[in-house]
Parts: C-alpha cells; structure tokens; sequence
C-alpha cells in the first residue's frame, strides 16, 4: 500500500512539473495574430498569385500575419485528417468541393453561416457558389476562386487543318483523328489517364447520360451508358490512336508539357494553367481556348469552387478576415492576372481586365452552363481509386469496357455502402 | 541508503505525521524490491506511449468500423469483418503479389549494386573519399525529390534517359515507362534501387572495415580466388550486417508507399498496387480506417514472419 | 623443401625507406629467426617473401626460383600469423584442408592429409569445432594445422605466440622447435622475442630500421654481438656497458674506468688501434660473479632483485650501474660494498663513436 502511494505522488508531481513547463514559453505580447493557410497550390504561377494575394492582404491588415503552407495534393487529406485527430488543425484549409463532404464529415470544419450572412460583399456573390459548401442550411467557407472546365486547342494547327474549335464529342473525336501524325510524334488529344485523370471519365459518363447522382439525391450508375462512355473514351487511344501511348501515366505535369512541346493538339483541363501554357504559347495564334463540348446527352463542364475554410476555432476572427480579403475585385483580379482562375464573385467577374480578353470568353460562358461536381461522402476516394484504375486498365488492354464499368458500378456501390 | 536503513531501525512511528511522512516512506520504498520497478516507470511510461500504444491500437482499429466520413456507426467492433472482406478481395491479392515482387527484386538489385560498390570504395583507390561521397548521395535525397526527379528524367516527352536510349540505339521512340504495365514495376523498382542501393552500400562498408585483412592474406596464400574469398569470407562475415540490413530494407519497402505515390500511384491499372499503397488509399482517400487497420495488421504480420525466417535461415544466431 | 635467397631487397613508402638492401641466406631445412623491435621492417621482409607486398627492389628466390613474379599461392609456401586467422565461419577441418580445397585435391586425399596433420598436433578432437569455440593454444595449434597440412617448400610465422599467455607461449615455442626438427622445412620466423630468436633460430637476423644489424647463429648473436644495439637487445638482464679508457697497464691491457682498472685477460679482440681511448665494454650479467677474482670491479649495492633460481644485483661502479646474475644464496644488502669477479674472456668492446664491436 504504501508503494503504491508513493508511486503515484511521484507520477502527480512529474506530470505537475510537465505541466508547468509546457506553460512557461508562453507569448507575452502579442500585437499581431498569426494565422496559418493551408494551401494545394503547386505550379509557379499559383505560387505566385498567392504571393500577389499575401501581398496586398499584408499591406490592408497589418494585424494579422498569413503563414501559407504548402501541402501536396496527394498527401492533402493524409495530412488534413492526421491534423483534425491529432488536434494541431491549421487556422484557414483551401478546401476544393470535391473535398467538402468527406472534411465535413470528419469534424474538419466550422460552420461560417452567420458570419457569412453579416458580410458586406456577400451580395456580390451568387448563392450558386455557396452550394457546394453548404449542408443542410449551413455554410462552412467562402468561395476564393473558381475553377472552370475547359480546353486549350492549338489554333495554329487547326487553321492549318482547316478546323475549328469542337462543340461537340464528334466535333472532338473527328479533330483529334484528324490532328493525329504519327510520323511527327503528334497527337490529337493529350488524355490525362494518369493521377488527377478521374475527374474527366466521370465527366463523360456524365456527358453520355448517366449522372452519378440523380436530382433525387440516389446515388448510381447505368451500366450500358457507362460502357458506351468509356468506349469512347479509351477509344481515343486503344482505337483512334489519337492520343499519346504514355496517356495511362499522364498527370497534370504531363498532360501540361504535351501541349507545350507540341506533342498534343487538345487537352482538357481548368483556367488554371493558363498563364503556364501562354507562357509557352502565343495565346490566340498558337493556341485558344474552347469550351467543354457537348457529350451526346448532355454538356458537363464543372465548376468547381476553391472554399477557403475556417478550420480552428482560435483565432477565428483574423481567419475571417483573411477569407473575406479573397472576395475583394483587387485580389481576386491579381490573382487572375497570375494564374488564370476566375474570381468567384460576381462583381469581381464583371471586371473589365476579365470580360473584354476574347481568351476568356470560354471561361466566361462556361459560368453561365458550367456544373458541380456530384458531391456525397465517398466520392473522391471512388473516382480515384475505383475510376481511375478502371480507366488505366482499358487504356493498357488489360480490361474490355465492359469489365471497366462492372469495377466503377461495384466500386460506387461499395463506396457509398 | 544508509539513512534508508537507519530509519527502518527506528522503532515505530510515533505521531500520524510519521505515518504519512512521505520522505520517510520514500526512504522505506528505496529498501524494497519495488523500488527498482519505480526506477523503470519512466522509460516503461515512454515505451507504451509511443510503441506499445499505437501498436494496439492499430489491432484495434482493425476490428473495429472506422469510417471518417460516415460518422454513424463508427467505433463499434465488427469483429473479423474486414478480414473477411480482405480474403474475397482482389485487389488485396494483386496488391500482396506486387508487394512480393517489388520488395524482392528491389532488394535483390539493391543489394548486388549496394555490395559492388562497397567492395570497390574499400580499396582505397584515389579518389575513392570523393566517390563514396557521391555514391551516398541518392540516399539523402528525400523520396518526394527522387521521385519527382526520376520522373521527369523517364518523361516520354522531355525524358532525357529517353533521349539517351533513342541515340545509342537501344530505342527506337521514347518510351512512357510508367505507362505500360509490362515496363512500370520494373521502371519503379530501377529507382528505387537506385535511391537505396548506399544504404547497402554504407552498411557493407562498414562491415568490410571489420573483417581483419589476415584473412584474406592467408586465403592469398591458400590459392583463394578473388570469387572464393568473396563467396567463403566477405559474405560470411558480412552475415549478420547483411540480414540486418536486408530486414530494414525490407521493413522500409514493404511499409513506405511514397515513391510508388509519385510515380505511379499504383498505376497503370493497378500493375503496381501494392499492399502500403493500398493501405494509404483505404485510409486517405477512403477514410475507411477500419480497413486499413486490417491492411496493416496483415502487413505487420507478414514482415514479423519475414523476419523471424530470414533470421533462422541466414543462421544469424549462430556462434 | 627449399633454400631461400634474400637478394638486395628494398622497400620505401614514398619517401620513408622501410628495407634497405636486404641480403639474406638460408639454408635448406633452415630456421631463420627475423628479430627486432616493432618498426624494424621485420614483418615487411616477410610478408615480401609471401608474396603479399611487392618490394620496390631486389630478388626473392625459392629453390632457385625467382618468385618476384609469382603470386603468394603459387610460392607453395604456408603462412602463421600472429592473429591466426582462421576462417572464422568454418569448421576446424575446413580451416586445415582450405588449401587444398582451393588446390582441388580430391575429398578422400585431403582428409587423409587433414587427419595427420591434426595427429601431428593433437587437435583431432577439435575437428568439427569452429574457430570460435577454441582457446588461444588450440588456435595456434590450428593455424600451424593449416600451414604443416600442404607440405610447403617453405614456413613463414608472423610473431605467431605474441598473442599467447605466457606459459602457453613457452610451450607453443617447444611445439614448434619440435616441429621444425621434425619436418626439417624451411622457416622464417618474425619475432621481437629474443628469447623465442635464440630457442628457435639456426639463424637470426637482428634488423633495426630497416637494415641487419647482424645476421648469424644464436651463438655469434649472443657471446659476440656485432654492435652495441645487438648487445643491448639480446639477453635478459641486458648486457651491461662499462665505459673507460684503454690503457696498457702491468700485465696487458686495462680498462681505466671511473672506480679504477680492470685488467682484461683473454680478450679475443685486436683492440690495438684503441689503446688510449675511450671504449665501452659490454658485460654480460652472469660473466660477473661475487668475489674476487684475477680481474674485477668493487661497487656498491643498489637494488637487490632475487628471482629465483639467481639473484639480481644492481651495483655502482663509479657511479655506473651494473647488473650480476648471481647465485640463489647470495643475499647483499643495499649499501653493502661488493666484490666481483669478472670473466674478461667473454667481454666485448665497443667504439662508442659507432656503436660498433672494435
């Protein structure tokens, strides 16, 4: 008995004398709140209209000082969700809608919606661009950017070819053929089959007439369409030969450095890499941009929105204000102005700088038809790691479409289950 | 110590302060044999916490459902449902052969090229500082830059090793390595090699500079070849370094997904999953935890076997 | 069996002349003992002769073989080094018969040989043990296993019991010289034990940087030594060095030192040219002895060191200290004045300008 008293006295004063050290480095005086970003941005020119965006916040709110961290795509939600359980959360998440559900079912995220409601440029947004980051009536961030689908073509080589700019998956498929030169190393059409590629193959069963998620909230797929769409689809490469054999491992980097080097003549991708690309080409000779063109029910291109999130209760007020700053025209264009990402507020969109560049006119319109990505808790892990693989199988001849849809519809069955 | 005993010699406590007297006790306590276990308290403390907890946890976790983005239900004990699920699952399977097929043949090269280089840094040639240098250099590489840099260099568009191939004749057009299934394992486990093969190296190096050069003075003078002594005196003598390092290795591949994460992300089709990725995915962008505890608890399991049988037939133990 | 010639043989690093000019003869069924202190280029000499380093001049000649060009394995030439090197992860068998494993001699044939070898040395019961599991003696043992079991033309030990205990030593020293005289092959043994040099030698080299001192039989080596480094470094207690001047005296020549004359009776050296100078005469400790003799010193006792079978006594003579083995019984005490006789017979002088006998 006595031991056992002692031993705990022992265990109480050591862990008295943790306690106490853990408060002694304490901040005795803190004038500015210090907050930090976590952020996905990853090619130079994101780089640098964050650093446009620092700037200009830095210069109107000297309170408060923005420790942007970088996190990798891939290791994004390991390193999100290892911070939620592990208690070290940052103070502001750039969230994508895509991420929304599954962040919000963990706990990630705080609910913003009075603050919001307070907030003196929330009529210059549209309620559509909240809806991806609100459930169930509340709103958990504020749009910062917004992605828009589209397609960079080379102009040059279409002119050449006597073409124009596809509106349609047959308009597609047709110039992809037809721009494809083997003997030149050329390829019609750089399909990204590699990370980051998933997103597209849902887009075009979307666009052959199966949307994953219905407008009554069920949730699947209709096989025959599913295998129509990925026939076509892979039939880019395994039939047409209209894209590069390397498709299958081709991500962003890739599919980018395709079209910059003239392998390909088409690519799909956002707004956001349109500073790289014109970096490389001369925009409106070398190369244009055209709108996502109509699959043979419908036309998805998406709008996807970059929320940035309230992510920590402590020191949620400069968090706010730093959320807020991105809806400002003067951040949201230089932003632009270095990246290509369309502002999310309307006000800021009407920009003169945005409407009167004719290389913006696809983005613009796209606002106007463009389309969510179906969202449900689920989804990401499905599209990357059931999709995707499905695709790559098709793409390497080692699954008929058939076999391709059998694993999405399995995989989207078990993934919701 | 001798106060400890001198006050044990006292005859009874007399007022209750005495009975409560905690320096009095503690003096009592450091005569018995609990004190010893006292003394251990701290680093046991310190070991639970950081190995022996997670490692149950972990076991835990895999018989429990845990599905971040489904907070219903989760926490309850499903029992062996996700191994169940496992066996009937093929990608489970593919993943495991993959594993074995990556770790074996990344070892294998790692440790050829790794034993190479160490046997040609120890004859001191000249120059022969600057080169170990430069021979240990992929190893401090992080594996993200690595990745990231190999990737790049077998582009099938920009990839200089394309270029290189293509000029000397071996190709006849660049090639997508990671784009085809027959090509991408073998393409990934090349850089991996690449990356690790110093870690033999060093390791084996460190070895040689313990084997005393009489005895391959007297294998000189006994008629021993080159070949032989390495065969009946460099690896017999490097036995226990060398299991050593291959069970690292071994521990290190079939656990770390990151340079699979790079340049493959299991793909093309899956060709080169393998279990860690696996694992990564169920949890990360699954959120499945339950799952991928499972995954792991048969990865830990594997890897003790793994080590328990090299251990026994690399014959470490022995003299 | 084979003679071996050392013919002019040199080795440098860089600059830093290790061997110089090494001349050496040895005989068929000969035992040549290489001697000296560590750094002497003794275990360079030998590990030429192996084949293990090459030389940076010179001839080495087996039989009348010149093996300059020839690889260790094919000197037929067997090597004991000091820490035996025994493979450690083989069995003793193994470990004997390695050679002519390597040699591809037929299973049957080796095991013949491996066993008669280990007859020879008493180590059949060691055969299935590794390395390992063996003391210090039974290792020795094994490594002369490995070097007797091939039948060379030639035996090479690399200060072989410098890692054995004393006792073991001496017996392992016997075992050798009984093996030696057994087989009759032709040695070279590296030592900077004068004691195993002069058990062991037909013939010892006594070599200091690099260069011989003096190459003769024991005898020579001991009662005659070339100079005074071969003097000091050869017997225990050490020769003593008396310093004086050379001097005719009434009945021949005398040695004038500090504490006055000592007659020199028999000298066997022509010492002519030196009378009147300075000279060093080296005594051996147990050419002194008490009493008075024909010739003799008178000293005062310092230390009294008793060991046994003699007694050490360390006397002043004129302020020189100088060491007598004598007998058992003789017990002076520090202080005492002490009288001793000496055998100038056995006495050698030295030019203490060279350090060279006269």
């Amino acid at each position: 008995m006595t031991a056992k008293f002692d031993r705990r006295s022992v265990l109480k004063l050591g862990g008295g004398m943790l306690a106490a050290s853990a408060l002694l480095p304490h901040q005795a005086f803190a004038q500015q709140t210090a907050i930090n970003y976590w952020h996905t941005f990853t090619s130079q020119s994101e780089a640098a209209g964050l650093q446009a965006v620092l700037d200009l916040f830095k210069a109107a709110h000297p309170d408060v000082a923005v420790t942007p961290e970088n996190i990798p795509n891939p290791e994004f939600m390991a390193k999100i969700t290892a911070a939620v359980v592990g208690g070290s959360r940052p103070n502001v998440t750039m969230v994508s809608s895509e991420r929304f559900e599954d962040l919000l079912a963990m706990g990630a995220l705080s609910d913003m919606t009075d603050r919001i409601a307070g907030w003196e440029r929330r009529g210059d947004f549209d309620d559509k661009r909240f809806a991806s980051i609100t459930k169930d009536g509340k709103t958990y961030g504020v749009p910062g950017f917004t992605f828009v689908d589209w397609g960079y073509y080379r102009k040059d080589w279409f002119d050449e070819a006597g073409l124009a700019a596809p509106t349609t998956y047959d308009e597609f498929r047709d110039a992809a053929i037809k721009l494809t030169d083997a003997s030149k190393g050329r390829f019609g059409f750089g399909l990204r089959g590699g990370p980051g590629g998933q997103n597209f193959v849902v887009n075009v069963i979307e666009a052959f007439g199966s949307p994953v998620k219905k407008e009554d909230g069920t949730i699947g797929l209709d096989r025959d369409i599913v295998v129509k769409a990925l026939d076509w689809y892979a039939g880019l490469l395994v039939k047409d030969k209209a894209v590069p054999p390397s498709a299958a491992n081709d991500g962003f980097q890739q599919v980018i450095s395709g079209f910059q080097t003239g392998q390909t003549a088409m690519i799909w991708h956002h707004t956001g890499s349109y500073q790289d690309i014109a970096s490389k080409l001369k925009p409106g000779v070398e190369f244009g941009t055209f709108a996502m063109p109509a699959g043979p029910a419908t036309r998805v291109a998406r709008l996807a929105y970059a929320y940035n999130c309230i992510t920590n209760d402590e020191n949620a007020d400069a968090a706010w204000e730093w959320i807020k700053f991105w809806g400002e025209p003067d951040a949201a264009v230089a932003f632009l102005e270095k990246t290509g990402y369309m502002p999310a507020s309307t006000v800021a969109a009407q920009d003169q700088r945005i409407v009167g560049n004719p290389m913006y006119k696809a983005a613009a319109d796209t606002l106007g038809f463009g389309i969510p990505q179906p969202s449900f808790p689920g989804a990401a892990g499905w599209a990357q790691n059931t999709v995707l693989p499905a695709l790559q199988q098709i793409l390497i001849g080692q699954a008929t479409p058939d076999q391709a849809a059998d694993q999405i519809i399995e995989g989207l069955a078990a993934a919701i289950a | 110590m001798s106060r400890g005993r001198a006050m044990a010699a006292l005859p009874p406590p007399r007022s209750t302060w005495d009975a409560i007297n905690p320096l009095r006790l503690l003096g009592e306590l450091s005569e018995t044999r609990y004190w010893m276990y006292l003394l251990l308290l701290p680093s046991a403390l310190l070991i639970t916490a950081i190995v022996l907890f997670p490692t149950v946890y972990g076991f835990q976790l895999s018989f429990t459902e845990m599905r971040l983005n489904r907070p219903a239900g989760n926490g309850a004990f499903v029992g062996l449902k996700h191994y169940q699920r496992m066996l009937a699952d093929p990608i489970f399977w593919l993943s495991l052969r993959n594993t074995a097929v990556w770790v074996t043949f990344s070892i294998l090269i790692e440790f050829v090229v790794g034993l190479v280089a160490a046997l040609a840094l120890n004859r001191n040639l000249w120059g022969g500082k600057v080169l170990a240098v430069l021979i240990l250099v992929p190893y401090f590489l992080p594996n993200v830059v690595a990745g990231n840099m190999w990737a790049l260099m077998l582009d099938s568009r920009v990839g200089v090793i394309n270029d290189i191939l293509v000029n000397i004749g071996l190709l006849q057009e660049y090639k997508a390595w990671f784009a085809d299934p027959n090509t991408a394992m073998a393409t990934a486990i090349f850089v991996e090699a690449w990356h690790s093969f110093p870690f033999f190296t060093l390791l084996i190096m460190a070895g040689l500079k313990g084997i005393p050069t009489d005895l391959y003075k007297a294998a000189d003078i006994d008629g021993a070849g080159a070949f032989a002594q390495l065969r009946l005196i460099t690896l017999p003598m490097l036995r226990t370094i060398i299991a050593a390092a291959v069970i690292l290795r071994v521990i290190g591949l079939v656990n770390s997904p990151d340079l699979l994460l790079i340049l493959t992300q299991g793909g093309p089709g899956r060709s080169t999953q393998v279990l860690s990725l696996y694992a990564f995915q169920n949890a990360y962008s699954d959120f499945n935890f339950g799952y991928a505890g499972a995954l792991s608890v048969v990865m830990f399991v594997l890897l003790m076997l793994f080590a328990w049988a090299y251990i026994r037939l690399s014959k470490v133990n022995q003299d | 069996m084979a003679t071996l010639s050392i013919k002019g043989v040199r080795k440098s690093f860089g600059a830093v002349e290790v061997l110089n000019n090494i001349d050496i003869e040895v005989e068929d069924g000969g035992f040549l003992v290489l001697l000296g202190p560590s750094g002497c280029g003794k275990s360079t000499l030998l590990a030429i002769i192996a084949g293990l380093e090459p030389s940076s001049g010179g001839d080495i000649l087996i039989g009348d073989k010149n093996v300059n060009d020839v690889h260790p394995k094919d000197r037929n030439i067997a090597m004991v080094f000091q820490s035996y090197a025994l493979y450690p992860t083989m069995p003793v068998r193994r470990n004997i018969g390695f050679g002519l494993e390597m040699r591809k001699v037929d299973a049957k044939e080796r095991e013949a040989a491996v066993q008669r070898a280990a007859e020879l040395l008493q180590i059949e019961h060691l055969l299935d043990r590794k390395p390992g599991q063996l003391s210090g003696g039974q290792r020795q043992r094994v490594a002369m296993g490995r070097a007797i079991v091939r039948n060379p033309d030639l035996f090479l030990f690399d200060e072989p019991l410098s890692n054995l205990d004393a006792k073991l030593r001496v017996e392992m020293r016997t075992e050798i010289k009984r093996l030696h005289d057994r087989l009759g092959t032709t040695t070279v043994y590296v030592t900077h034990d004068q004691v195993e040099a002069l058990t062991l030698g037909t013939k010892v080299a006594v070599m200091k940087g690099g260069v011989i001192q003096q190459l003769a039989d024991p005898e020579t080596i001991y009662d005659r030594p070339a100079n005074m480094f071969v003097a000091g470094f050869i017997g225990s207690p050490t020769m003593n060095f008396l310093t004086g001047m050379l001097e005719h005296g009434d009945g021949g020549l005398v040695l004038r030192h500090a504490a006055g004359s000592l007659a020199l009776v028999g000298l066997e050296q022509d010492v002519a040219a030196f009378v009147g100078r300075e000279v060093v005469a080296g005594i051996r400790p147990e050419t002194l002895n008490a009493g008075q003799g024909a010739a003799g010193l008178q000293g005062i006792v310092d230390v009294v060191e008793p060991t046994g079978p003699d007694t050490m006594v360390i006397v002043s003579v004129g302020g020189q200290l100088l060491t007598a083995r004598l007998g058992p019984k003789v017990r002076p005490k520090p202080g005492d004045t002490l009288n001793l006789s000496v055998d100038t017979a056995a006495i050698n002088l030295f030019d203490p300008v060279t350090g060279n006998r006269i």
